[in-house]
């Protein structure tokens, strides 16, 4: 097997880890957002093992990359994979929703590998350009990556960080979009369309491209085509499935966030080729 | 007790350029930092000359980011700033930094426990022709609101300079609210020093004590003196730090003397009134009077009048002690 072949091997084997966890801590909350979590594995597995240069048992290495989840909501599959890098004890994906756990819905940058508190929608991109910016002053050559939703889009903080980015550049500064196209009420088309969501970056100054988001040799291709020097902003929009990896899940907004029995469990698990023992 | 000291021409440098606006003295005081401490970042919203930025950009352009007129981006990306270790301090009008990116002081800033110092310029009134579009009565009770926040309202120029110089020393993110355009009648001394969190006694009296902040501690210190024409003892107390509140000057305060008028250019709910009233009620109830905005929205004038006019004036100050002594 060649090398390339046994790295998107192992990065896939790295996502179906990442969607397992993230419902064996759906499962131990009760309930979360699958959706969202699950639609961004891939990506996900991609960049915290082979993208993004981290040290796990040294969480604030001044030199590390740094990624935000700006989607917040899609905190389970964060911190599956933070287990999983080694961040956290693997015990802590059990801990979701536990009380007085650092593990809750949403980001918290008390949790070694987070670099901040997120969810409430429409803030990691500024965030992100705070961080990249820093790099500069700093004159160091972290790079800094932005992982955000569609639905978050509709808030009007983005444009304002996109067209600042732009303007602030050259910048080490990546966005990813998980573009599922469902948002917690409906398709985001049917919501407040985004579209044509290409030209409107390109148009804010960002060098845009798109990938399948689920296509593991698609998305190494994408991240390793980033530039490696400071640049103008990038944007690569993975398009997604919502709840991918559960066709009972996929594509609908009734499993944005939903209670998960242990039917559910049960039923998850065999459709990613597994069981809860 | 500090009086104010006369300068005799031998005033810092500081002194002569910020003249009686503290939302100069901030600037200034943050180019002073910066010159010092490579790590200082100043974060603005086209708001370079209103704090007074263009002695920084020019001794380093590099640390001056204006992300134009886009509060909600500057707080996200001064929150961001922190967490790589540098010291940013965020320059906006005071309605607007607040309200505005008021999430992203919550989320990143106050909850995620950065060191981000926020510099409101023209707060209450001082956008007086403005109209209540542009008056930050409010700012006060969010911020104040906010866990991990730490709440300065400099008086003056001089304690603007001062107070900004020592967030070097504060952990945590920073509210200052400074004054606009409207001149700022110096009330403490040049040469400091500011102490975190402890009120100045500005005047000595037995009868009744004024706890003011701001903009409405000089005419505290006028209502004083036509108090001590009638023979009335007004204590004075600069509660520039609103918080966290110094408390043990508070309830000295209401041992020592009749009643406690508080008095500040923002609303009757939720500022540094509230705050001492808080505290009053639970530790020790005092008779008090608040002196500030009643729960409507300004109308355009100039700001002596609008002060005035709601309520916010010496005249007002004295007629509420009067209440309590009489």
């Amino acid at each position: 097997m060649s090398n390339r072949a046994a790295l998107l091997e192992a990065l896939r084997a790295r996502a179906l880890r990442i969607r397992r966890d993230t419902w064996r801590a759906l499962h131990a909350a009760g309930s979360g957002h699958m959706g969202g979590s699950l639609s961004a594995a891939d990506l996900l597995a991609a960049l915290y093992f082979h993208y993004l240069r981290l040290r796990p048992d040294e969480p604030d290495w001044p030199e590390r990359d740094r990624f935000v989840l700006s989607k917040g909501h899609a905190n389970a599959a964060l911190g599956a994979v933070l287990a999983q890098a080694g961040f956290v004890e693997d015990r802590f994906v059990d801990s979701f929703y536990a009380y007085e756990s650092p593990f809750g819905m949403h980001p918290d940058i008390k949790v070694p590998g987070v670099e901040m508190c997120t969810g409430a929608l429409g803030h990691g991109l500024s965030i992100g350009l705070g961080m990249a910016l820093g790099a500069r002053l700093r004159e160091q050559d972290w790079r800094t990556v932005v992982m955000l939703g569609d639905g978050e889009l509709q808030e009007g903080s983005n444009w304002e960080a996109a067209m600042a980015a732009a303007h602030l550049a050259p910048l080490r500064l990546t966005a990813i979009l998980d573009y599922n196209k469902v948002q917690q009420s409906g398709h985001v088309a049917e919501m407040l369309g985004l579209e044509p969501l290409a030209d409107k970056w390109r148009a804010f100054g960002w060098s845009v491209r798109d990938c399948d988001g689920h296509d593991m040799g698609a998305i190494v291709d994408a991240l390793d085509a980033l530039p490696a020097a400071p640049d103008g902003p990038a944007l690569l929009i993975a398009h997604t499935v919502k709840g991918k990896g559960a066709r009972f899940a996929e594509d609908t907004y009734l499993w944005h966030n939903n209670a998960v029995s242990e039917e559910v469990y049960e039923k998850a698990l065999a459709e990613l080729g597994g069981s809860a023992e | 007790m500090s009086q104010p000291r006369q300068d005799n021409g031998a005033a810092p440098a500081w002194v002569k350029a910020a003249a009686d606006q503290s939302r100069l003295a901030f600037g200034l005081a943050v180019t002073e930092l910066g010159k010092r401490d490579e790590r200082v970042v100043a974060v603005s919203a086209d708001t370079l000359d209103l704090i007074g930025l263009r002695g920084f950009i020019e001794h380093a352009p590099a640390r001056v980011i204006d992300v134009g007129i886009a509060e909600q981006n500057a707080m996200g990306v001064a929150a961001g700033l922190a967490t790589t270790g540098m010291r940013p301090f965020v320059c906006g009008y005071a309605p607007f930094i607040t309200a505005r990116s008021m999430e992203q002081i919550r989320n990143e800033v106050a909850y995620a426990d950065q060191r981000v110092v926020i510099g409101a310029a023209a707060s209450g009134v001082s956008l007086a022709v403005s109209g209540g579009t542009h008056h930050a009565l409010e700012d006060l009770a969010l911020m104040r609101s906010l866990p991990n926040m730490t709440v300065i309202v400099p008086a003056d120029a001089h304690e603007a300079w001062h107070a900004t110089l020592a967030t070097d020393a504060i952990e945590g993110p920073v509210y200052l609210r400074l004054g606009g355009r409207v001149p700022e009648r110096a009330v403490m001394p040049t040469d400091g020093p500011f102490r975190l969190g402890r009120a100045t006694r500005l005047a000595d009296g037995a009868d009744v004590t004024v706890i003011a902040c701001g903009a409405l501690v000089a005419p505290a210190l006028d209502a004083a003196a036509a108090l001590a024409i009638q023979g009335i003892g007004a204590r004075v107390l600069n509660m520039s730090t609103v918080k966290p509140l110094d408390e043990e000057a508070i309830l000295a305060a209401a041992e020592e003397t009749r009643g406690i008028v508080t008095a500040e250019e923002h609303h009757l709910t939720g500022g540094l009134g509230g705050a001492v009233a808080e505290l009053l009620a639970v530790r020790r109830p005092t008779p008090m009077r608040m002196v500030g905005m009643p729960d409507e929205f300004a109308c355009v004038g100039p700001t002596d009048r609008i002060r005035a006019r709601y309520g916010m004036s010496a005249q007002h100050i004295a007629d509420a002690c009067l209440e309590l002594t009489g």
